[in-house]
């Protein structure tokens, strides 16, 4: 896969899957910025969430353990996940190479 | 997302791990494989190759106006081992995803290592019968209120759908009706296998944690801290638990 460096460049790709988990047109009439929370800004249920992660593990996979970095966190962690978090820790594992 | 064909119909399901032995968990009614995914599955993944995949007209999976009695999901079960090459796996079910995985044991024995029953409730229980008999709109908003749940408007449309489709316009109520007296059978009594029977001390369904004990051949109970909502609340407690009864 390319290598993803910028926030910026994460961040529409993390939009991106949003809009093909939630479907397009209602990622149309959200607001979604860096700090949306998946489960109370962007409405997401769990299914959605498991649907993102995979996306999420497909592009970024090589590079990071996104499962193993979930199941780190309880329920109230997984509740407040905002797309700025899964940002963070994608640049992180990069800045790891 | 994986998905493959069970009996013409798309199933969604996931594995992770490479263990060389398996474990398929089952989801209980109205959840899906997520109750899972987030923290008991990658727990399990270390040592197991584990399988998790959504019911029939839950979570990813296709839709389907019939089969929700215990005979039709545990043959939905099989088909997907048949479909993945599994021959023998260590099986656990939560509630619904329980009383399916008792009977995917008894019906398929060989098929079946170890078996972990979690907040299995009893069928014969006329609580949830009412629930979907007298389901609507309303009783779904009230209750949304009532639990002090925080849903916004595509949540609440999500779920209610679901909601309306399995209870109202699916078998569904006729398939649990048919089931009443699954645990005081022949078939719960015949379960040849090593079973955990894991319950919340808070649990209304403790009860029937107790009758399955009395009732099967090898099964211990384990009460921990909680309640129904165990694999919720307390995902570690039943990762370590499920981990500590296969290995």
């Amino acid at each position: 896969m390319d290598t993803v460096v910028t926030n910026q460049e994460i961040f529409v790709v993390l939009k991106q899957f949003i809009g093909e988990v939630i479907g397009q047109e209602f990622a149309d009439e959200l607001d979604i910025r860096p700090e949306s929370s998946f489960t109370k800004d962007l409405e997401m249920d769990s299914i959605e969430i498991v649907a993102f992660s995979e996306k999420v593990k497909k592009r970024f996979g090589a590079e990071i353990n996104f499962t193993g970095w979930l199941s780190g966190m309880d329920i109230d962690q997984l509740i407040a996940l905002t797309i700025n978090d899964i940002i963070i820790f994608i640049q992180e594992c990069q800045s790891l190479k | 997302m994986p998905v493959v064909k069970v009996g013409g119909r798309d199933v969604h399901y996931q594995e992770l791990g490479s263990g060389i032995e398996t474990a398929v968990l089952v989801h209980g009614m109205l959840g899906n494989l997520a109750v899972y995914y987030f923290h008991i599955a990658p727990m399990l993944a270390e040592h197991f190759h584990v399988v998790v995949y959504d019911l029939k007209s839950h979570g990813l999976s296709e839709k389907a106006e019939a089969g929700y009695d215990l005979e039709s999901m545990s043959a939905d079960l099989l088909g997907l081992m048949d479909v993945l090459g599994l021959r023998r796996v260590h099986l656990a079910g939560y509630s619904f995803g329980a009383l399916i995985a008792l009977k995917t044991a008894a019906r398929f024995a060989t098929r079946v290592d170890r078996l972990a029953i979690i907040e299995g409730p009893d069928p014969s229980d006329e609580e949830p019968l009412r629930v979907m008999m007298e389901y609507s709109k309303e009783a779904f908003d009230e209750w949304v209120g009532a639990s002090g749940l925080s849903m916004g408007r595509r949540q609440l449309d999500r779920h209610h759908r679901m909601y309306e489709y399995i209870f109202q316009k699916t078998t569904m109520q006729a398939d649990v009706q048919k089931q009443r007296d699954f645990f005081l059978g022949k078939e719960v009594a015949s379960i040849p296998h090593r079973t955990l029977l894991l319950y919340g001390e808070d649990s209304d369904c403790a009860t029937a944690g107790r009758l399955l004990e009395r009732r099967m051949m090898d099964a211990r109970l384990r009460l921990v801290k909680g309640d129904h909502n165990l694999p919720v609340q307390a995902p570690d407690v039943v990762a370590d638990e499920l981990m500590d009864f296969f290995k």
